[in-house]
């Protein structure tokens, strides 16, 4: 602690320089280069994942586009877009803020760091061979497992060093509480490498027989969103939303019933997908009720998202992590509530096969998931580069393009979904009709695309100015000075 | 292919087991004692409980 005379100490533009801050800079410090890289390389792939996706979109409307060469092809792009942004932006940016977090709830500096760093190699080589795979002809046409088999042992070994890393970080965390953000990380690093073993072993390398592989492909393709997106999202929501607000959370015990309801439920919920399908009654009743019961995780993490931040709401125009994380919580809770209903098989039927389900799955891993780690890297960065981001004006440039083009996005692929299932349940339309009905919509999910474009240059260059130290320098071991009275810098929306 | 389902079977019971082991070490262990503190853990001395702790760059 440095020494202060007694009239510095009382003088306003002297900053608290405690123990607790020093401590908590030195560990923020300690994850800087880890973190960084799986950011920069999450961000990447999000560029090359939004591209695919858009050219995958315009091919729904003008089939002919790009239809000379085998790798631009509707089958080959649209795979290699869903496998980009999971394993290469959703997984990335969601195993660097796992990695911040977990050195800040163990309230240790980062250890074995280079364990990290070549999971982070492991991981984009993974990805890179993987998608070129797919772009070759090699994609293996299972849902969500499309990566070729001789890429997915490389991203193996980039998750199993990550798990083994949380295990050692866990052992050697400092003794006190272990935080409900914690346990969601903590069970995610651990969940994730056995589903992906599990289900390579089941499909890729010794594959079953028949209809069993649309069980273990479901089961792993709802868990790698039950068990591994949602609780790394609702672990950075529970820690960035009263950190930001300067409130503990409104009621821990809800948390913790969360936690464990969400670790029963969850990995039964993925035969839902298969209603109608070739297989035993049972199988798909019991996850329909699984389904349903998750009512229980999903509004006890609704009620304490909203019970803390009422009365804080204000905070939404001065905090960028805050407008990013509270849109990703809600719109887990309509995701999630949505899901329910998609898993009743009276309106599966509806849903099943048109763009409804397309919509759920963006409203699911876009409004919920990215959001959310757009929020996270808005805190964290800046914590690890002692920089201010470039220009406010930019990032709410990020916030508006990005959040105007999902709710377009979602919205015109509900409208049209609905209007396409109805279509198909009548008898007496045609097939070809009732994708007429779905055409203008899909031209506005493709204008969308362009919108999510946008915005991601626009975090991009911020994101660049960061990490190339182009932006301005703050001084102190924390940065962004204690807001007093409330509202510090409020400036329009 | 025995090998590879005896494998799986193994890892599902030992990834139940230690699910159970979580939560009876967790009620053990006095985790679940102090709720209300709990919450207040990621707090301390320097971003304590009513201090806002990120704003938009100023300027700008």
């Amino acid at each position: 602690m440095k020494p202060h005379s007694l009239i510095s100490s009382f003088h306003p533009a002297n900053e608290p320089d405690t123990l607790a801050s020093h401590e908590r800079a030195e560990i923020d410090a300690s994850t800087r280069f880890p973190v960084l890289l799986f950011f920069g390389s999450a961000i990447f792939w999000l560029l090359v994942g939004s591209l695919l996706g858009l050219v995958s979109a315009w091919k729904m409307t003008h089939p002919a586009m790009l239809d000379q060469m085998a790798w631009t092809t509707f089958g080959r792009l649209r795979p290699a877009h869903l496998n980009t942004v999971i394993y290469g932006w959703a997984s990335a940016s969601g195993i660097g803020v796992g990695l911040w977090l977990m050195a800040r709830l163990c309230r240790i500096p980062l250890i074995h760091s280079k364990l990290l760093i070549s999971a982070a190699i492991f991981w984009n080589i993974g990805v890179l061979v993987g998608v070129l795979g797919i772009l070759a002809g090699d994609s293996r046409s299972i849902e969500w497992l499309e990566l070729p088999g001789y890429a997915t042992p490389i991203l193996f070994i980039a998750y199993a060093c990550i798990g083994v890393w949380a295990i050692i970080m866990f052992r050697y965390r400092r003794p006190g509480h272990v935080y409900v953000s914690q346990w969601y990380l903590f069970a995610a690093f651990l969940w994730f490498p056995w589903l992906y073993a599990t289900a390579n072993i089941l499909l890729i390398w010794e594959p079953i027989q028949g209809s069993a592989q649309g069980a273990v492909n479901w089961w792993f393709a709802h868990n790698v969103l039950g068990l591994w997106f949602t609780p790394i999202g609702l672990a950075s929501a529970y820690y960035m939303i009263p950190k930001v607000i300067g409130r503990p959370i409104h009621s821990y015990y809800l948390s913790i019933l969360g936690f464990w309801s969400l670790a029963l439920f969850y990995s039964w919920n993925g035969m839902h997908h298969l209603i109608g399908g070739p297989f035993p009654a049972w199988m798909i009743s019991a996850s329909v009720v699984a389904s349903v019961m998750m009512f229980i995780p999903v509004v006890t993490v609704a009620i304490n998202h909203h019970m803390t931040m009422r009365g804080h709401f204000d905070a939404l125009k001065w905090s960028p992590t805050l407008r990013f994380t509270v849109f990703g919580a809600m719109s887990y809770t309509l995701a999630s509530l949505q899901g329910m209903t998609m898993a009743i098989p009276s309106l599966n039927t509806l849903t099943h096969f048109t763009d409804y389900t397309i919509g759920h799955a963006h409203l699911g891993l876009y409004a919920f998931f990215t959001m959310a780690m757009f929020g996270a890297m808005y805190y964290i960065v800046p914590r690890l580069t002692g920089r201010e981001w470039a220009s406010a004006a930019a990032i709410r440039w990020h916030f508006w393009l990005v959040a105007t083009g999902i709710l377009l996005m979602i919205g015109s692929l509900f409208l049209g979904g609905v209007l396409e299932g109805l279509a198909q349940y009548d008898p007496r339309v045609s097939f070809k009709t009732s994708l007429d009905y779905v055409t203008p919509f899909r031209w506005l999910r493709g204008i969308s695309g362009f919108l999510l474009l946008a915005g991601h240059l626009v975090f991009t260059a911020l994101f660049a100015l960061m990490v190339l130290k182009l932006g301005r320098r703050k001084d102190g071991p924390t940065l962004f000075a204690v807001p007093t009275g409330g509202n510090p810098g409020a400036s329009a929306v | 292919m025995t090998a590879g389902i005896l494998l799986l079977f193994g890892g599902l019971i030992f990834l139940s087991g230690s699910a159970l082991a979580a939560f009876y070490w967790s009620v053990k262990d006095g985790q679940l004692n102090d709720l209300g503190g709990a919450a207040r853990t990621i707090f301390d001395d320097d971003e304590p409980v009513g201090s806002a702790t990120d704003k938009f760059p100023s300027g700008k």
